[in-house]
């Protein structure tokens, strides 16, 4: 089983640099894609076979093939009720994390990691004493390993925190309560 | 298909934002792209990415007959040696709690064991297994692709994805690493339908319960042992003789201890149809080669164990001009993994003349990317390569059978030293010790030399390994002799032996 490591300060601000990084690119792809939308079948096609082969960690999130089928939530939108839920694909990743109006919490995890049955719950409960004013999405790793992959997810469980979809902090391994809920009040930005 | 490579330059031209954005690495898309992510093309894609090399990795698991499915990792990691072992110790273990109550243990009630809790278990160390691979080939650089991969021509694969979609890829070097898959028989009728293989069995949520193993490969013999070991009603069915290419008089004492154990043997007997019965039941009907007779017996599962074949068929190898074996269907290759066709390779299981191993086959595919890259010329040596058959009561070996041996040495060009000894372990324990059993072939004149080692008994491969050095060093009888043993254990018996088969006396160990 993958143990769950620390990583030093440096390679913290690395990695959030990376996914930020990674995160604005997905962002110009997504409004690029309504662009393109209306570009012949086969052009699409082309394009995202050639692209597959020529970038080493393409964000394959987005298919070039097939816009997200709703475009990013506007302002006004009602955000979901739930404040944790399982994320089904990558749509439901865009639409309830990226352009979540809450901050959300992103618990990477798998059914074969111990360390991850311990802090699931520990996080339900520093999400729910705040009261909806912040969300969980978890994602299990074996179904959405690209995604994982994608944010540079190597040992679980890993936990992203995200404020109008930039990635804002992280940890890697277990957190006692104490610890997680500064941390959560951090994200929230108390 | 030369229409399709001139078709996807002209596209190439059209959306020129993407050239500018490609790595430039020379007219291909990749330096060295890898069929296969099991244990060689793994170890061969990160190795060469390593060394610099631009590298790609296509892994894509067929679902078996019945629907069972992998990730990343190859047969190894899945289908074989891990979970294999990972049963193989859950038996082990259920015989240790049988020994523990003699050592003293107070053990209440009956100890049963439950499959579920060991198949889950077991089945998420592989998943994680799956994660770590896909981790490092991220680290590595090593572009992971789940497609399968088919040769267009000798620079060209096409990537089929699950949903059907085809991606084109080029390549200087090509390596195809995809192992072999287990076979079914092809006239038993309701085999297929109503059988099971080693693809599915580590992979079962709920037990086989009462199981017929067909084959006496290792594959069949470490499964029907694991399966005894915990407890279900296990037959082997042997159609001719068991653990071929192995030294036999060894293998006739690793089926005799499963005798002895547990297994049931119907020997000399081939299946002739499986049906399935109203109550859910198999009924296997069977003819014994010896008497003519036919059996049958109903059976909750059948595990064919009948032999592997290689994945080639659909690599589009005729297409290129890979030449394959006739008889096994492997690729013929050189000494340096090459195959017909100049910037082909192939290796692991789907190398004709290659032992089906892992660690065979990861050696070889770290030592072709070091020859890919032109660092070295080193090529890999097959020879004295240590195995173990994780039985019941393990069987390790390295070097010669006493029968190769005798092949190439003559039977007078040789000395083979043998015992009978006990591991101090079942003596308390009250453990029937009758197989436990080693063999030193060496030759006769000369200094000497060892050119074969086997030993049956507990914990055998890791006995095993420290000879393989030996052999590798080119040990001799005398130097064995010299060596003092390490005590109380079973490997020490090793270093002791000194009774001929020659010299006809009984070989059985007495005392310190």
């Amino acid at each position: 089983m993958r143990r769950a490591r620390k990583p030093s300060q440096s390679k913290l601000k690395k990695e959030i640099r990376e996914m930020a990084h990674r995160l604005l690119i997905r962002r110009v792809w997504t409004l690029s894609v309504k662009d393109i939308r209306c570009l012949p079948s086969s052009a699409a096609t082309i394009s995202s076979s050639s692209f597959s082969t020529s970038l080493q960690s393409p964000p394959s999130r987005v298919s070039l093939l097939s816009p997200p089928r709703t475009l990013p939530r506007t302002l006004h939108q009602i955000s979901r009720r739930e404040v944790s839920f399982n994320v089904q694909d990558n749509e439901d990743f865009t639409e309830r994390v990226i352009n979540s109006q809450l901050p959300v919490l992103v618990d990477f995890h798998a059914q074969w990691c111990g360390p991850c049955k311990i802090l699931g719950p520990r996080l339900e409960k520093a999400i729910a004493k705040q009261k909806g004013r912040v969300a969980m999405a978890k994602v299990d790793i074996d179904e959405h390993t690209d995604l994982a992959i994608e944010y540079g997810v190597s040992a679980v469980p890993t936990v992203i925190a995200m404020r109008g979809g930039d990635v804002v902090d992280h940890f890697v391994g277990i957190k006692d309560d104490d610890e997680l809920d500064s941390f959560v009040s951090k994200v929230i930005g108390q | 298909m030369a229409a399709l490579c001139r078709g996807s330059q002209r596209w190439k031209r059209i959306h020129c934002f993407h050239v500018f954005k490609r790595k430039f690495t020379g007219k291909h898309d990749y330096d060295l792209v890898v069929i296969g992510g099991g244990s060689g093309g793994l170890a061969c894609s990160k190795e060469a990415a390593q060394l610099g090399q631009k590298v790609a990795v296509l892994d894509y698991v067929e679902p078996s007959a019945k629907g069972t499915k992998w990730g990343l990792g190859g047969t190894c990691v899945n289908v074989g040696c891990i979970p294999k072992k990972l049963m193989h110790q859950a038996a082990l273990l259920g015989t240790a709690v049988k020994d523990a109550q003699k050592y003293g243990w107070q053990i209440s009630g009956t100890v049963s064991h439950d499959w579920s809790t060991m198949a889950e278990a077991v089945q998420n160390y592989v998943k994680s297994l799956n994660w770590g691979h896909r981790v490092q080939l991220q680290d590595k650089k090593v572009t992971y692709l789940n497609l399968k991969g088919t040769l267009v021509d000798k620079h060209t694969i096409r990537g089929l994805s699950k949903a059907g979609k085809e991606t084109i890829l080029t390549a200087k070097n090509i390596v195809l690493a995809t192992g072999g898959r287990p076979k079914y028989p092809s006239n038993v009728p309701g085999a297929v339908e109503h059988g099971i293989t080693s693809d599915d069995i580590f992979w079962l949520k709920k037990s086989p319960g009462k199981t017929l193993v067909v084959g006496a490969s290792y594959v069949a013999l470490e499964c029907a042992g694991f399966l005894t070991g915990i407890g279900l009603n296990t037959t082997v069915m042997v159609r001719s003789i068991a653990l071929r290419g192995f030294d036999q008089q060894m293998a006739g004492l690793v089926t005799d201890y499963m005798e002895s154990y547990g297994t049931r043997f119907e020997w000399k007997s081939v299946p002739t149809r499986v049906e399935r019965l109203s109550s859910g039941a198999l009924k296997v009907t069977w003819t014994n080669t010896q008497t003519g007779c036919e059996h049958s017996d109903t059976f909750d599962s059948v595990l064919w164990a009948v032999g592997r074949s290689p994945e080639t068929k659909a690599l589009g190898l005729d297409k290129v001009g890979v030449q394959i074996s006739k008889e096994t269907g492997k690729v013929i290759v050189g000494a340096d993994e090459s195959s017909s066709v100049p910037n082909i390779y192939a290796f692991g299981d789907i190398g004709e003349g290659r032992p089906e191993l892992t660690p065979t086959a990861i050696k070889a595919g770290r030592l072709l990317a070091h020859r890919l890259a032109g660092r070295s010329s080193e090529l890999m040596n097959y020879d004295n390569v240590a195995t173990t058959v994780f039985t019941p009561l393990e069987y390790g070996c390295v070097g010669l059978s006493e029968v190769e041996a005798e092949r190439r040495h003559g039977k007078d060009g040789i000395e083979v030293y043998h015992a009978f000894y006990k591991p101090l372990e079942f003596t308390v324990s009250q453990r029937d010790s009758s197989q436990c059993y080693i063999k030193v072939i060496c030759e006769r004149e000369g200094n000497q030399k060892i050119l074969g080692l086997h030993f049956l008994g507990p914990n055998a491969g890791e006995v095993l390994q420290g000879f393989s050095l030996a052999l590798q060093c080119g040990a001799t009888y005398p130097q064995l002799t010299r060596t003092v043993g390490i005590h109380p254990t079973s490997a020490e018996e090793l270093m002791k032996v000194n009774i001929t088969k020659r010299s006809g006396l009984d070989p059985t160990v007495t005392g310190c």
